[in-house]
């Protein structure tokens, strides 16, 4: 054992090494806060250059690229509020009004580079400690609990619509609507394709993505130019670090983040998108500043980011112990690793360790230097919120089509950028919530196609939904979220009152 | 200063755009071709395509592949998008086995007629795969304990009506039983997870996503529907040897949209020729658990017309259930 780790640390501390894993990184941040290129895309684009290194140097160049880039998402979510990917579209919630409403974004970027560095670094531990039982938890899930994640994930919609929860949920069934758009994978039938072949795939979520949060941002923007005189804000960025006030107020958010981002990560076919709302949900419930939520509140931006990248870590265990790829990044490192003689699998930590133990020395050292990377750039970034927006919009403008165009090279994705891009700055002017269609179209199709999977096991019994004891746990946490806006406002006066009386 | 040095390097970007774009007068190829993958990152079609590509990249001087994958709509949207390109031999793409399916299923008017046929270099069969501790331990077993429990036994597929799903009907139809279908339309990884985690008892699939499962022994193949054994599983039988006649299998190949003149074209499969009978290719596709082929040009349209006679019968008698 004490061999493995001193031969693992000699080799993952090597220069060469250590430059693939700078690099690796560097690219994954650049990578992620582009809106449009992906994190799969990332990785696999540097795939290739692995075949040029020997054994596992290769492999941590390419966590790097993991971690770095559900890290770089952040970056323009908050700078720009338009999610580099993704994973980070719940930070645009808080992050951006604390960097531009409050002028704070050297706080802002603070926040979410600890967030991710110490989401990422608890994980990879994670990795290390409880593999195995955790892989056993996620073989656990059938359609059935797949189903009721789902479920609790749309059940957020009604905490994470700031605004009026009506709004929220109509904005909800538009995204579950867009979501059953093209053919319906459990039989085979298409839906609302009109004959046309762009639709028989659905509605690609990217350009929506880029759409509803970018393009309509930059409508918006124009409109205020013109009864606004722009103003240089008071920017100064006295510490990149967050403050020691800061930390203790977000220390029990980031550790319940970076376990329900773990756990989420583990179980196969789930990701960082669908954890950082939770996470984000999660932390509104159990925060003592629920009203400051939307408004730049600093849990709700290290909520989201410890969450997403927490999933890196999770995502690893059933790839390295079952050979099941957990998302579209991992299955593309299964691939790497097997070229070099790894073999993923229940045998891998026998027949293996000095290997094993590299890839989760590799992992911990990847955000590290994501942290690095995050901290000493924060000053750089934060000059973005001070570029005149007559400068930027244009930018901003050139990039949504650029972005929207490299995800799928077709120019129909671009026509539905724009035109989401409309739509979404009308329902913003209307105060719908934008997060509320994301997480219906993100999770719609999972949940639809494993209710209906889940009956075709059963034969068509719905008992198999209340019979299953960690499938009817999270039915009926989503039940309670889903009817938290109606019970809430009662449970805080019993609350209050009995604190009076005591 | 700034400003000058920025100018500079406008200008020198701004002329090599140009001599770039001058590029495509030379010699077949001289710029950057594309490649489109019907299938998402990570996946059989996309890493056979990629690692092809990789080996064909080092017969090339001055062109480089450009990957870009389009899971849509099952493959669809990617395969139409290669058709409808330029015959230019900057585009290219993948198609799958699927391509003989979609349009018997009314989803595309597309066949394999559209495309010259580059490279096919893999064809995996279907493999009946369950749990190692199961009570059957081959084909006929499997086959006795699903006529004593009919319906009841639970099959993953990848989709309902794609190509692991026909080769379960298959199976039903050739062995008079009927078991239930499962789909798990993200793929193959997800079937991997369900049969490991026990929540369905067989599947017929790629054997490759399995293949860990398998060395480990939590998992164990019955059989494979394949002409010949394979080198990955050489103690599994055909589906042939014992008596009935099942080939499924799982192609993948390069190809040019229709129209490519000859040169360029042999010029592509001569690359692909090269690369496939390489032993660095070889040792590679087997160390992602794919067993290579090296079909090229009139070969593999050949296995892309064969399928296609193929499935019209299959659509033709099988009654696809609701």
């Amino acid at each position: 054992m004490l061999n493995n780790i001193v031969s693992a640390i000699s080799s993952a501390a090597s220069p060469i090494t250590l430059l693939l894993l700078v690099v690796g990184t560097g690219a994954g941040i650049l990578i992620g806060a582009m809106p449009g290129l992906s994190v799969n895309m990332g990785i696999a684009l540097l795939y290739p250059l692995t075949f040029a290194f020997d054994g596992v140097q290769g492999i941590i160049m390419l966590l790097g690229v993991y971690c770095g880039a559900i890290y770089g998402g952040s970056i323009s979510a908050i700078l720009l509020n338009t999610p580099g990917t993704p994973a980070s579209a719940a930070t645009t919630l808080d992050g951006y009004p604390m960097a531009n409403k409050m002028g704070q974004p050297g706080r802002a970027l603070g926040l979410s580079t600890m967030a991710s560095m110490f989401g990422g670094l608890f994980s990879a531990i994670c990795l290390m400690v409880f593999a195995p039982q955790l892989a056993k938890v996620a073989l656990t899930f059938s359609k059935a609990e797949y189903f009721a994640l789902a479920l609790f994930g749309i059940s957020i919609i009604t905490s994470v619509s700031s605004g009026s929860v009506i709004k929220g949920l109509m904005g909800g069934a538009l995204g579950l609507f867009i979501g059953t758009i093209g053919i319906d994978a459990m039989t085979g039938k298409m839906r609302f394709t009109f004959g046309s072949t762009y639709l028989i795939g659905g509605i690609s979520f990217i350009p929506i993505l880029i759409g509803v949060f970018a393009f309509s941002q930059v409508l918006a923007s124009i409109e205020s130019c013109f009864d606004e005189k722009f103003e240089k804000k008071d920017v100064k960025i006295s510490r990149v670090l967050p403050t020691l006030d800061d930390i203790k107020r977000v220390a029990a958010t980031l550790l319940r983040s970076s376990v329900i981002g773990t756990f989420i990560g583990c179980i196969p076919g789930t990701g960082g998108d669908i954890s950082s709302f939770i996470c984000y949900d999660q932390a509104k419930k159990w925060s003592r500043h629920k009203e400051n939520f939307g408004n730049g509140e600093p849990e709700g931006i290290v909520a989201p980011e410890s969450g997403n990248n927490a999933v890196s870590g999770g995502a690893m265990i059933p790839m390295l112990t079952l050979g099941i790829p957990g998302d579209g990044a991992t299955a593309i490192l299964l691939g790497a690793l097997m070229v070099q003689g790894i073999a993923p699998g229940p045998l891998l930590f026998t027949n293996q360790p000095v290997q094993v133990y590299t890839i989760f020395l590799g992992l911990l050292l990847a955000n590290i230097v994501m942290g690095c990377f995050g901290f000493s750039l924060i000053r750089v970034f934060s000059k973005v919120v001070n570029v005149p927006k007559e400068i930027l919009i244009p930018i901003i403008f050139i990039m949504t089509f650029v972005g929207t165009y490299s995800y799928n090279h077709s120019m129909t994705d671009v026509y539905v950028m724009v035109f989401f891009g409309f739509l979404g700055y009308f329902m913003n002017k209307t105060q719908f919530s934008m997060s509320a269609i994301i997480l219906g179209i993100i999770l719609g199709g999972t949940a639809e196609q494993n209710f209906s999977g889940a009956l075709m096991m059963s034969k068509g019994s719905f008992s198999i939904f209340f019979t299953r004891p960690i499938c009817l746990v999270f039915l009926l946490i989503s039940v309670l979220s889903l009817m938290s806006p109606l019970y809430g406002q009662a449970v805080k006066r019993i609350w209050k009152n009995r604190k009076k009386s005591s | 200063m700034f400003k000058k040095i920025t100018a500079v390097i406008l200008s020198v970007a701004m002329g090599a755009a140009l001599l770039t774009g001058c590029g495509k007068g030379g010699a077949y190829p001289s710029d950057d071709i594309e490649v489109i993958v019907p299938k998402g990152a990570g996946g059989g079609t996309d890493t056979s395509t990629r690692g092809l590509l990789t080996y064909m990249e080092k017969n090339f001087e001055g062109a480089k592949f450009n990957v870009t994958n389009n899971p849509d709509g099952g493959g669809i949207t990617g395969m139409v998008q290669t058709a409808e390109a330029d015959a230019d031999g900057y585009t290219l793409g993948a198609v799958t086995v699927e391509l003989d399916m979609f349009c018997f299923q009314d989803k595309t008017d597309l066949t394999y007629e559209s495309f010259d046929a580059i490279a096919m270099p893999i064809g995996a069969p279907a493999a009946l795969i369950v749990q190692a501790d199961a009570p059957y331990n081959s084909v006929d077993e499997f086959v006795a304990y699903c006529q004593e429990n009919p319906d009841t036994v639970q099959v993953g597929n990848s989709g309902a009506g794609a190509i692991w799903d026909i080769a379960t009907y298959l199976m039903e139809q050739e062995y008079g039983v009927t078991v239930s279908h499962i789909p798990y339309p993200n793929g193959t990884a997800d079937i991997a997870a369900a049969i490991t985690g026990g929540h369905i008892d067989a599947t017929l699939a790629d054997p490759s996503s399995f293949m860990t499962q398998i060395e480990a022994g939590t998992l164990k193949c019955l059989g494979v529907m394949s002409a010949e054994r394979m080198t990955l599983l050489p103690d599994v039988p055909t589906f042939a040897e014992e008596g009935h006649d099942l080939v499924v299998r799982a192609w993948a190949a390069l190809v040019a949209p229709k129209g490519l003149d000859e040169a360029s074209l042999q010029v592509l499969r001569d690359a692909a020729k090269a690369a496939l009978e390489s032993d660095e290719c070889k040792e590679y596709f087997l160390s992602q658990g794919i067993e290579p082929l090296d079909y090229i040009g009139d070969e593999a349209y050949q296995v892309m017309a064969d399928d296609y006679a193929m499935y019209k019968e299959v659509f033709e008698t099988i009654d696809f259930a609701e």
